[in-house]
């Protein structure tokens, strides 16, 4: 405490100086004063008191000292001091200063903007109560369970206090005010708010009575925009797909489910949600698994308990139902991260992305660190005076390490801003994925901590060097006027060395960039295997406004005839998955009838479409027929494509040939020619079409049904007349992911245009910077080396020898980069090729192109310098200092 | 001057408060001249450190100044124990006595060993 209120009166002296100095002043006046009286009156003479008073003070000057250090605190003020030093001295160098920021600042902007992610992705806790206890638990290789294995885990597992299951994506059409909308819900266990901790902001979560009732949570998101944040909404009803919920709660805002990217805008109990998805099996069969499954520890209980149940409930399973549950031990992650495979991939990708932030910000440190050797090397006569008047070296390196750290502070608030701007147009960025996902990502504290710890330390580090060397000047050679940085003898100074380091960054940098951008070029000129221009497809789901699956097939057959038949419109076809639409339904496929026969069986795509699918969206039909005159009730038809034919036939015709998966035997009409049907990335898959018609009681699709239309002229322009012809049919349809096939595939090139954007922005600043920092280098030698070229001329040397000396220098520090960059390089595009599409690691042109490319770069950098030498006056040169 | 002790670090302190609880308000020669003549002019007091102690002291609550007139006449800066002084003196003294007194018993001959 008193040394609390100490420190405070401290402080308050250190700011109220000049007045406490006269004080003192005082003070010390009337102390001499009643000394000397007092010597006077023991009869010496006024001056014998007035020395023996100062005597026995321990002089004036040495008490004021003494006095000033106990009122303020000295540390505080020296800091002071260097800081109002520094900023009078950047400002004194706006340009050195600018240069200084905006390099540190792009270099952290780019760290700040990778580590965003890093926070939003895996950092930031599930938005639940106590994030720390709830656990998702999974399979090896299985994120979603089966419905037993869900009981199992309720019944059987100690450790958890509460376990809760959930389906991730239930669609559902909203209606009311204005068009009907399609809006993406949850189907959770009633005990799921509980087992979150999830306070409502209003109303209440679910009560253990109504597993079966039709209530639903609403998410704040969906509560604000169709119903205007009314409270009055709970109690009331709600329309999903036509049938009535009563809302119950209103979930608070920022809580999209217990998934980190899934946008869930509303919540119903598992046993009412067959009225909006058909088909959650709560049934004994242990072969789907469908539910995301949750648990809450119980208080007292360690994750590590969790884990030696888990095992031991996984290994009674094994041994009661060796079929499925063999060899599928639990495995579980803290709730809010993505499904263990996924995070793994999330890493990587992250880990390479802050591995090139640094070395852009590495680079940008390099030349910052050598603009402030310059600016030592100015400073040295300074240097060496304040050391000769008594400076200690401490103290001048404590100043310019002020200086440095100030300038990194500075990078550090242009870099977050910069990083604001960056997260925002990150987050603006469409995603290639038709169900709501939540990816905005943005500058929160961790992104600021890290932002401030990042900019502090590499203010130390870029400081620190030049710091060192230039408290240290030869003190002969700097009040003579020599350069006192340089020690005589030493070729390599740490100056070559920072941009040798640079150069070989740059070289790792470039590689990484034409490696993205090359996969860029490969990903353009893949065949999608369809024709993407003059498309149109919009969405529908009957399903989820009541319809039957026999009403579901009129309902699309109708919507095709009325749009095929539009002015305007060549072909019209529906499909349950479209081409690169991330999603698929599978099923391993075996030839003829029989049931399976082992684990060999090639997985297949399955996908339903209409006749005409593959006219309209210019799919190659190899041989056979299309689909067309087949019945609902009659045998199965399927059209296969190039790949499962090779899988399956070989060389074999397939035609009228019978094949089985998921236990439906199909006979095959047709060939078709291979398609992207997820993902750009992906390679052949074997891909089984079927008829609509014959399967559209089978387990639905998350996508609905999308049509697809051929159009004459641009596909934007019929989109108004397709959707009224959906409103002329069914007045509250929903209608949903409407785009033009081009914007689709656009979309689908979002991982590799993000990373080569990325890659490239990345790629520029450090070719910049180090084509700058060479540039600064070899001025910085021609400007060290003026006299000896003037002796090297005026002895007889030609203006071109003194350009190539001054050439060749620059181009050994290149070279030298080159040998140390080149084979890290190679090296990490091993890395970069492990999750990227169409990256060959070694990419020849990449690495043949690089180095040279570099090399001209550093040529035209060292160049000018080189001019500047040999344009040396030899006189003029000699006569300098 | 070499037969004179100088003050050790720390009492300075105490000296300052009990002289001050002892004579009321004071000012810095005032203090200095009464604890050389408290010691029976054994201590050589520096009274150029006084003032950064008084300073301490009064940074920490334990004493309060004013500027008044001496008997002299003159103006001068007067030190007056705060009531946390008071507690302080009562403290420190505890403590001293406690502490001179385990170290008398180092120091006496040894008798029952």
């Amino acid at each position: 405490m008193r040394r609390l209120r100490a420190l405070w009166m401290r402080l308050g002296g250190f700011l109220r100086k000049p007045q406490g100095d006269s004080d003192f002043e005082a003070e010390l006046a009337s102390h001499l004063a009643m000394h000397i009286e007092d010597g006077i009156r023991a009869g010496l003479t006024p001056e014998d008191a007035r020395r023996q008073a100062l005597i026995r003070l321990g002089g004036a000057e040495q008490t004021r000292q003494a006095y000033r250090e106990r009122r303020g605190l000295p540390w505080l003020e020296t800091l002071v001091h260097d800081l109002a030093y520094s900023l009078r001295r950047l400002a004194k160098h706006p340009a050195m200063t600018a240069i200084a920021v905006l390099s540190i600042g792009l270099g952290l902007g780019a760290n700040a903007t990778i580590f965003s992610m890093v926070s939003r992705f895996v950092l930031r806790p599930a938005p639940v109560g106590d994030p720390s206890t709830l656990l998702s638990v999974q399979r090896r290789g299985e994120t979603a369970l089966s419905w037993p294995l869900y009981n199992d885990l309720r019944e059987q597992v100690k450790s958890f206090s509460g376990v809760a299951g959930y389906y991730p994506l239930v669609p559902a059409s909203i209606a009311g005010r204005g068009e009907p909308e399609r809006v993406y819900g949850q189907a959770v266990s009633i005990n799921f708010f509980d087992a979150a901790e999830l306070r409502m902001t209003h109303g209440r979560g679910f009560a253990n009575s109504e597993e079966n009732q039709p209530v639903v949570v609403l998410g704040a998101g969906l509560w604000h925009r169709r119903f205007h944040d009314d409270p009055a909404m709970v109690g009331k009803t709600v329309t999903l797909s036509g049938h009535m919920f009563t809302v119950v709660g209103v979930a608070p805002a920022g809580f999209h489910g217990i998934d980190p990217i899934l946008d869930a805008q509303f919540w119903v109990p598992l046993g009412s949600a067959d009225r909006l998805v058909p088909s959650l099996p709560r049934g004994p069969d242990r072969n789907q698994g469908w539910l995301f499954v949750v648990g809450r520890l119980r208080p007292g209980a360690t994750p590590t308990q969790a884990a030696v149940e888990l095992n031991a409930l996984a290994e009674r399973l094994a041994r009661s139902y060796p079929n499925t549950d063999k060899d599928k031990p639990f495995i579980f992650v803290h709730s809010g991260l993505l499904p263990r495979e996924a995070q793994n991939g999330l890493l990587i990708f992250l880990t390479a992305l802050s591995v090139v932030a640094l070395l852009v910000l590495a680079i940008a440190g390099a030349n910052v660190a050598n603009l402030l050797f310059a600016q030592a090397s100015g400073r040295q006569r300074e240097m060496a005076v304040r050391l000769a008047l008594g400076a200690t070296h401490g103290r001048l390196q404590r100043q310019m390490l002020v200086e440095s750290v100030l300038l990194g502070l500075g990078g550090g608030v242009l870099g977050v801003l910069l990083s604001l701007w960056a997260t925002q147009t990150l987050s603006a960025i469409q995603l290639p994925v038709q169900f709501p996902v939540d990816m905005r990502i943005g500058v929160d504290w961790r992104v600021l901590l890290f932002s401030f710890g990042l900019s502090i330390l590499s203010g130390l580090l870029l400081g620190v060097a030049p710091a060192w060397a230039a408290a240290r000047p030869l003190l002969g050679s700097a009040l003579k006027g020599e350069d006192a940085l340089a020690r005589p003898g030493r070729r390599w100074t740490l100056r070559n060395l920072l941009t040798v380091a640079q150069i070989a960054m740059s070289v790792i940098l470039l590689s990484m960039t034409g490696l993205f951008l090359r996969s860029l070029q490969t990903a353009a000129s893949i065949d999608i295997g369809f024709r993407p221009q003059d498309l149109l497809s919009m969405s529908v789901d009957p399903r989820v406004h009541g319809y039957t699956p026999e009403r579901t097939v009129e309902f699309l057959n109708q919507l095709r005839e009325r749009v095929a038949a539009l002015p305007g419109a060549v072909s019209a076809a529906c499909t349950d998955y479209p081409p690169l639409s991330m999603a698929s339904n599978r099923a391993p496929f075996h030839f003829g009838g029989g049931p399976n026969s082992g684990k060999n069986d090639p997985v297949t795509n399955l996908i339903m479409v209409t006749p005409g699918y593959f006219e309209t969206l210019g799919i190659e039909r190899v041989a056979g027929r299309d689909f067309g005159g087949e019945t609902a009730s009659g045998a199965k038809i399927a059209v296969v494509n190039r790949a499962f034919v090779k899988r399956v036939f070989g060389d074999e015709n397939p035609i009228g040939q019978q094949v089985t998966g998921g236990g439906v035997t199909y006979q095959i009409v047709g060939v078709a020619g291979n398609v992207k049907t997820q993902t750009l990335g992906e390679d052949l898959t074997p891909v089984l079409y079927r008829s609509l018609q014959q399967n559209i009681g089978a387990r639905p699709s998350l996508l609905g049904y999308t049509l697809v239309v051929h159009t004459a002229g641009h596909p934007a322009a019929m989109s108004e007349a397709v959707r009224r012809q959906i409103y002329g049919l069914d007045r509250s349809m929903a209608v949903f992911n409407q785009e033009t096939m081009e914007e689709h595939v656009y979309s689908a090139f979002f991982l590799p245009r993000l990373a080569a954007m990325l890659f490239g922005v990345f790629g520029g600043i450090g070719l910049v910077l180090a084509t700058v920092g060479l540039y600064g280098v070899m001025s910085y030698a021609v400007s060290r080396r003026t006299r000896e070229i003037g002796i090297r001329m005026a002895m007889g040397a030609q203006p071109g020898t003194v350009e190539r000396l001054v050439l060749r220098q620059g181009l050994v520090l290149t070279l030298i980069a080159m040998v140390l960059g080149w084979p890290a390089a190679w090296m990490l595009s091993k890395l970069a090729a492990s999750f990227l599409y169409g990256i060959h690691p070694h990419d020849a042109l990449t690495f043949a192109v690089v180095p040279p490319f570099l090399a001209v770069i550093a040529l035209v950098a060292c160049w000018i310098p080189a001019r500047r030498a040999a344009s040396v006056e030899p006189m003029m040169a000699l006569r300098t200092e | 001057m070499s037969d004179k002790a100088d003050v050790w670090q720390g009492t300075l302190a105490l000296m300052v408060l009990k002289t001050l609880e002892s004579m009321g308000p004071q000012h810095g020669y005032g203090i200095a001249r009464r604890i050389e003549q408290t010691s029976g002019d054994r201590l050589q007091l520096n009274y150029g450190t006084l003032y950064p102690a008084l300073l301490k002291l009064e940074q920490e609550g334990f004493i309060r100044s004013r500027w008044s007139v001496s008997e002299n006449n003159r103006r001068a800066k007067f030190y007056d124990l705060t009531k946390a002084g008071q507690r302080q003196v009562k403290k420190a003294t505890a403590e001293w006595e406690e502490t001179t007194a385990i170290l008398a018993r180092f120091l006496a001959p040894a008798e029952e060993a």
